[in-house]
């Protein structure tokens, strides 16, 4: 039987379902509303965080088993909370610039991240699917949001169509989990024996993990990333390249874990050597910094997929941490993309989005060249950054597994995508700019800068003491 | 396992098989004498006028869903409203708040779509 007293086990998620409810109400009941919602999200977000803290340690199953709170599922909160923080506050001065300064971004913003959370604490898989549609639909919405570019147009329909078209996969998996095992509790599939020698079983598992894959962009369907990263408005897609995976990512992950599905192991490892190699390969030949960061971020569902394919004890740390790393220096990178984008000219397309904007950064905008660079740097995986160790707990985990040729040919595909990321670090401090009239003066608000600076030292700090991120959320190492 | 789906089988064979037997036999075996007026577009008795992929204004669509949710709503209040007296006491007062909660949300929901004017017709 439910209680009313449950509901004190889930704060973070009611503040975030309050404050995404009460923002509509203040969007159309006060005047000049937007710097007022911006304020509110930022507080409820930061409440979020802080009160997340609070279930360390706890190990609850809530609402007649529905919900599930356990540690990882905390650090998997938190990061995305911290990411979607650091969107928020870079938020304000690209919705100026662009023009679409609207209350409703910010509502869309923490239905998404309540759905994220639902996803994340479901125990159940018809809440998982509650928690998924409910951040889906918020995502078409705000990758369509600037509705008056071609591109944001196009990404938005592509992914309303393909993750439509993911979500009947997945509705389709657990249609058949649930006729094999007769619940839709998590809890009780898990406790019947003799699951993976039913071979319907074993379809609907993998249909149902089509989906997650394709939101996660792993290999065979990772071809909506470029494009949808690309035409949506810069900070979204820093937002959908981390916080959206991330929630996908900690929602399949204990089901991988607990399943011990070993026998898939060849499967996911072929797919995350897919997945690197397509990423690193072709983000090489991109000319665009959008689309090169979204190959990159295809490049980074291969790593995680390598400590995915590893399936031990060491598999859930290392894909935490690296995610957490992962958070800050892609959403850093999108940040600083989109601080550099040129204000809203009337024009149907991004503008200052080219590789060839970058050359000779360093010289006209100091600041936000070595912020870029540190970015790149923790992307390439180069050592003071936590981009490094998140790289290394993930190989880690795959040669204790005795995975040592995945491992291997990780690192060194690994090795190619430290080619693009130099690429544009050189363009910005060895090559001068070729259009001298490219006009750079950027505004900068305290803001933006706050955010970026906030990613800059969780890539150091994380980087300098990875234990920090370990003792916080009470892994053990 | 599958033995007990023989049944089902056996009634979607049925039903194609019907369809195609009645569509089948009516043309094979039914006279045919078309004029104008038959072949021309069903538009309940009146003339066809102009094309069917015409623009309409978002309006309609904005009432049509705007009509959606509100309904769905009824249709998850009924059940409740229905099975509510035969709730014991505790139940009860659990089912009404989370009820009220539900409400308060569409409620809030309601209020932006008339501030927004999503629901005013010039």
């Amino acid at each position: 039987m439910i209680q009313l007293k449950e509901l004190f086990d889930l704060i973070p998620l009611l503040i975030i379902t309050f404050s995404a409810t009460f923002i509509l109400l203040i969007e159309v009941f006060v005047k000049k509303s937007e710097t007022v919602i911006f304020g509110f999200t930022l507080i409820s977000v930061i409440s979020a965080i802080g009160t997340s803290f609070l279930y360390i340690n706890k190990q609850l199953l809530i609402f007649n088993q529905y919900l599930k709170i356990t540690n990882p599922a905390i650090a998997f909160i938190v990061i995305i909370l911290t990411g979607i923080l650091i969107t928020v506050a870079a938020s304000k001065q690209y919705l100026e610039k662009e023009n679409i300064n609207f209350g409703e971004y910010y509502s869309l913003l923490l239905f998404a991240v309540m759905g994220m959370m639902i996803m994340i604490l479901a125990n159940d898989i018809i809440i998982i699917f509650i928690g998924l549609e409910l951040m889906s639909i918020c995502f078409y919405v705000l990758v369509g949001f600037l509705r008056m570019r071609k591109k944001s147009n196009e990404g938005a329909l592509k992914y309303l169509l393909l993750g439509m078209f993911m979500t009947g996969f997945i509705l389709y998996g657990m249609a058949l989990i649930y006729g094999i095992t007769g619940s839709t509790n998590l809890t009780v599939i898990y406790s019947n024996p003799k699951l993976f020698t039913n071979f319907i079983f074993i379809t609907g598992v993998a249909l149902f993990f089509i989906g997650f894959l394709f939101k996660i962009g792993v290999f065979p369907f990772q071809m909506w990333i470029p494009d949808v990263y690309d035409g949506a408005p810069t900070i979204v897609s820093g937002m959908l390249s981390t916080a959206g995976k991330i929630a996908a990512i900690g929602t399949i992950l204990p089901i991988i874990l607990t399943l011990n599905m070993l026998n898939f192991r060849m499967v996911f490892s072929i797919a995350a050597i897919a997945t690197m190699l397509y990423g690193n390969v072709i983000a090489i030949a991109q000319t665009n910094i959008k689309r090169l960061l979204a190959y990159s971020s295809i490049a980074s569902a291969g790593y995680i997929f390598v400590g995915v394919a590893a399936m031990n004890e060491f598999a859930m740390k290392g894909i935490a941490y690296y995610l957490a790393a992962y958070t800050f220096m892609q959403l850093g990178a999108f940040i600083i993309v989109s601080i550099l984008e040129k204000k809203d000219d009337g024009s149907r397309d991004y503008k200052n989005i080219d590789l060839s904007f970058y050359k000779g950064l360093g010289k006209r905008n100091p600041v936000m060249a070595i912020y870029m660079t540190l970015f790149l740097f923790s992307l390439a995986g180069i050592p003071p950054f936590a981009g490094f160790w998140g790289k290394y707990y993930l190989f880690y985990a795959a040669i204790q597994s005795n995975l040592i040729w995945l491992s291997v040919v990780g690192i060194i595909l690994s090795l190619i995508g430290v080619y693009y990321y130099l690429k544009v670090t050189v363009y910005m401090w060895f090559t001068e700019s070729e259009d001298i009239a490219i006009e750079d003066a950027v505004s900068v608000s305290g803001f933006g800068i706050t955010a970026t600076s906030l990613a800059v030292i969780g890539t150091i700090v994380f980087g300098i003491s990875p234990n920090l991120f370990f003792k916080m959320f009470n892994f053990i190492i | 396992m599958i033995d007990s789906y023989i049944p089902i089988f056996i009634i979607f064979v049925f039903a194609v098989g019907f369809g195609i037997v009645m569509v089948k036999f009516s043309s094979l075996f039914g006279p045919s004498r078309p004029n104008k007026e038959k072949l021309s577009t069903y538009e309940s008795g009146i003339d066809p006028v102009g094309t069917a992929h015409e623009r309409f204004s978002i309006k309609f669509y904005m009432v049509a869903v705007l009509f959606i949710l509100f309904d769905i709503e009824v249709v998850f209040l009924y059940p409740w409203a229905a099975a509510f007296l035969n709730f014991e006491p505790v139940k009860m007062v659990y089912s009404f708040i989370s009820v009220i909660v539900f409400i308060i949300i569409l409620l809030v929901g309601y209020l932006y779509v008339i501030k927004k004017g999503a629901l005013k017709w010039d």
